[in-house]
C-alpha cells in the first residue's frame, strides 16, 4: 500500500504541471459560473451552462489527452518504468499508480467545479427538477469525456514517433467530441464513451505489462 | 529443495528474427559470485534483462530466487539489487529525490551504510542526475542497489565509466558484500582483471550459447594452452577433441584444448613431439580463445 502511495505521489510531482493547470481552469471555471449565475436570470442558467460546457469540453479533450501521452511518451523515452522495475515494484503498480494520478488530475479539475454548481443550484435555482438532471447529464458526459480524452492519450503516448502519436490521439479525440456532439450530452452517449474507456483501459494494460523495458 | 538463486532453463531469445540466446542453461548457486563474459552485443545484457523481467524470452524459463521471472511480485523484487548497463536512473530527478524514491519504495534500506558509500563516494546531492558524470551516475546506481542490503544482486557491467580508484572501492564493496551470509551476485563485465578478482564462477557467452559454465580455478585447470613442436612438419590433423583453437605453423602447432586428460596427452603422444611445452593462460587469454567465432567445444564443463 505505501509502496502504492510512492508510485503516486511520483506520478503527481512529475506531472504537477497538470495539476496546477487544472487547479487554474477550475478556479476560472468557478469564477465564470458564479458571475453568470448571478448576473443571468434563472431562465438562461440552462443555456449558459450549455454554451459554457462545449469549449470547456474542447479544453478539457485537449488538457487530458495531453497528460496520458506525456505520462508514457516520458516513461518511454526516459525509461522510467526500467529503472522503477529495478526496484520492488511490479508493471501492473506502475500502470495503476499512473491510471489513479489521471483520475486524480481529473477530480481536481471537476469535483470543485461540482460542488460549487450544486451550492449555487440549492441558493439560487428555482425546484425544477428537470435543471437538476441536466446539470447531472453535463457533468457526467464531461466527467467521461475527459476520461475517455485521458485513455487515448495513455495508448497514442505508447506509440512510436513524436508528432504521430499526439496527432492519431487528438483525431481520435475530436471523433468521440462530434459523438457526443451528435448524440447530445444525455445518456445516450454515455454508453459508446463507458466501452470506449475500459477497452482502452484493458488495452494499454496489455501492452504495458509485455513491452520490453 | 531448489538451492539455485538464479535458475536459466533452455533460453532461446529473438531479436527481428537473429537468435541471440540459443538455449541457454545455468544455474548459480546461493552464495555463489558469478561472472558472466562475452562480447559486446553476444547476449549478456539480454539475458539479464529477462531475469529482471524487463523483456521477455522467446523460449524457455527463468527465474529468480526460485520465482519466475516473468513475474516477480513485489517481495521478490525486494531481495533483488540491481546495477543496469548504462545506469538508468530517473535523469532529471534530483540526487536527493532519486535517493528518496527508492528508499520509500525499497522493503529494506540499510541508511547507515548507504551514507557511507555517498560519503566514500563523494556524491552531490542537490545535484540533477543529468548532471552527474557518468562514473558518479554508477556510483550512485552502485549505492542504491547496495543500501537495499539485497540477497541477490545483478550487476551489469557496473564498472563502467569509472576510475581507477572508484573501480577498486566499488570491488572491495562487492567482496564486503559477499563476505556477508547467503548473498549471491551476477556480474557481468568487460574488465576481465575485475571479474578474476571477484567471481568465484564463470560463465562465457559467445555465439548465442553459454560456452563456458564452471568455477574460475577449474576453468584455468582445464583450458591448456600447449605449444608442441615435431621432429618434422606439423601434422594437419592430430584428432584430439574440444580443440578451441589451433595454430599451425612448419613443425609447430600452438593448442588450446578444453578438458585436457591423459587420453588427449597419449593421442598427442603418439605423434612423438620433440617438445611440449604449456603456455600460463590468465583469465583474459581464455576468454579470447573461447570467443572466437564458432567455438562451442567447452558445453560440457561442469
Amino acid at each position: 500500500m505505501l509502496n502504492m502511495l510512492t508510485l503516486i505521489k511520483r506520478e503527481i510531482y512529475d506531472n504537477i504541471a497538470y495539476f496546477v493547470a487544472a487547479i487554474i481552469l477550475s478556479m476560472i471555471l468557478i469564477i465564470c459560473i458564479i458571475s453568470a449565475a448571478y448576473r443571468s436570470n434563472s431562465e438562461e442558467a440552462p443555456i449558459f451552462a450549455i454554451a459554457l460546457s462545449l469549449p470547456v469540453i474542447v479544453i478539457l479533450i485537449i488538457g487530458f489527452t495531453s497528460i496520458g501521452v506525456s505520462q508514457m511518451y516520458i516513461d518511454k523515452n526516459k525509461r522510467i518504468s526500467a529503472f522503477l522495475l529495478t526496484l520492488p515494484v511490479t508493471r501492473g503498480r506502475i500502470l495503476t499508480a499512473r491510471i489513479i494520478t489521471g483520475i486524480l488530475a481529473i477530480l481536481t479539475l471537476f469535483l470543485p467545479l461540482i460542488i460549487t454548481t450544486m451550492i449555487l443550484y440549492r441558493l439560487l435555482s428555482p425546484p425544477v427538477p428537470v435543471f437538476e438532471g441536466m446539470f447531472f447529464d453535463i457533468y457526467t458526459v464531461t466527467l467521461l469525456t475527459a476520461l475517455t480524452s485521458y485513455c487515448i492519450g495513455l495508448q497514442t503516448g505508447w506509440m512510436k514517433g513524436k508528432v504521430i502519436p499526439p496527432l492519431v490521439g487528438f483525431i481520435i479525440t475530436f471523433v468521440f467530441a462530434s459523438i457526443i456532439i451528435i448524440k447530445g450530452l444525455g445518456p445516450q452517449a454515455w454508453l459508446p464513451l463507458i466501452i470506449f474507456i475500459i477497452a482502452s483501459v484493458i488495452r494499454s494494460r496489455r501492452k504495458f505489462m509485455k513491452t520490453s523495458f | 529443495m531448489n538451492d539455485n538463486v538464479i535458475n536459466v532453463e533452455n533460453l532461446v531469445k529473438y531479436f527481428d528474427g537473429r537468435c541471440v540466446l540459443d538455449g541457454i542453461n545455468l544455474k548459480v548457486p546461493q552464495g555463489c559470485i558469478y561472472g558472466l563474459l562475452g562480447r559486446n552485443g553476444i547476449g549478456k545484457t539480454t539475458l539479464i534483462r529477462i531475469l529482471l523481467g524487463l523483456e521477455s524470452p522467446t523460449r524457455g524459463h527463468t527465474s529468480l530466487l526460485g520465482i519466475d521471472s516473468t513475474n516477480l511480485p513485489v517481495e521478490v523484487r525486494g531481495r533483488i539489487g540491481c546495477v543496469a548497463e548504462g545506469h538508468n536512473l530517473i535523469q532529471n530527478y534530483k540526487v536527493s529525490r532519486l535517493i528518496k524514491l527508492c528508499k520509500d519504495l525499497c522493503v529494506q534500506w540499510n541508511n547507515e551504510f548507504f551514507e557511507h558509500l555517498i560519503e566514500t563516494f563523494r556524491l552531490p546531492l542537490d545535484r540533477r542526475v543529468k548532471e552527474l558524470s557518468i562514473g558518479m551516475r554508477a556510483q550512485l546506481n552502485l549505492a542504491l542497489a547496495m543500501a537495499t542490503e539485497p540477497e541477490l544482486l545483478i550487476l551489469d557491467d557496473p564498472t563502467l565509466g569509472l576510475d581507477t580508484v572508484a573501480r577498486r572501492q566499488f570491488l572491495e564493496l562487492a567482496i564486503e558484500l559477499i563476505q556477508q551470509q547467503k548473498r549471491t551476485i551476477l556480474f557481468c563485465s568487460h574488465i576481465l582483471s575485475d571479474v578474476e578478482r571477484i567471481a568465484d564462477r564463470i560463465g562465457i557467452l559467445a555465439a548465442g550459447k553459454l560456452v563456458v559454465d564452471c568455477r574460475l580455478e577449474e576453468l584455468k585447470k582445464r583450458i591448456k594452452k600447449l605449444q608442441v613442436i615435431f621432429p618434422n612438419a606439423a601434422p594437419e590433423n592430430i584428432y584430439i577433441t574440444e580443440i578451441i583453437n589451433q595454430q599451425i605453423r612448419d613443425r609447430e602447432i600452438v593448442l588450446t584444448v578444453a578438458n585436457w586428460n591423459r587420453q588427449k596427452q597419449a593421442i598427442l603422444d603418439t605423434f612423438k613431439p620433440s617438445s611440449c611445452t604449456e603456455i600460463p593462460m590468465s583469465l583474459e587469454d581464455i576468454f579470447i580463445e573461447c570467443t572466437k567465432p564458432a567455438q562451442d567445444v567447452i558445453q560440457t564443463a561442469v
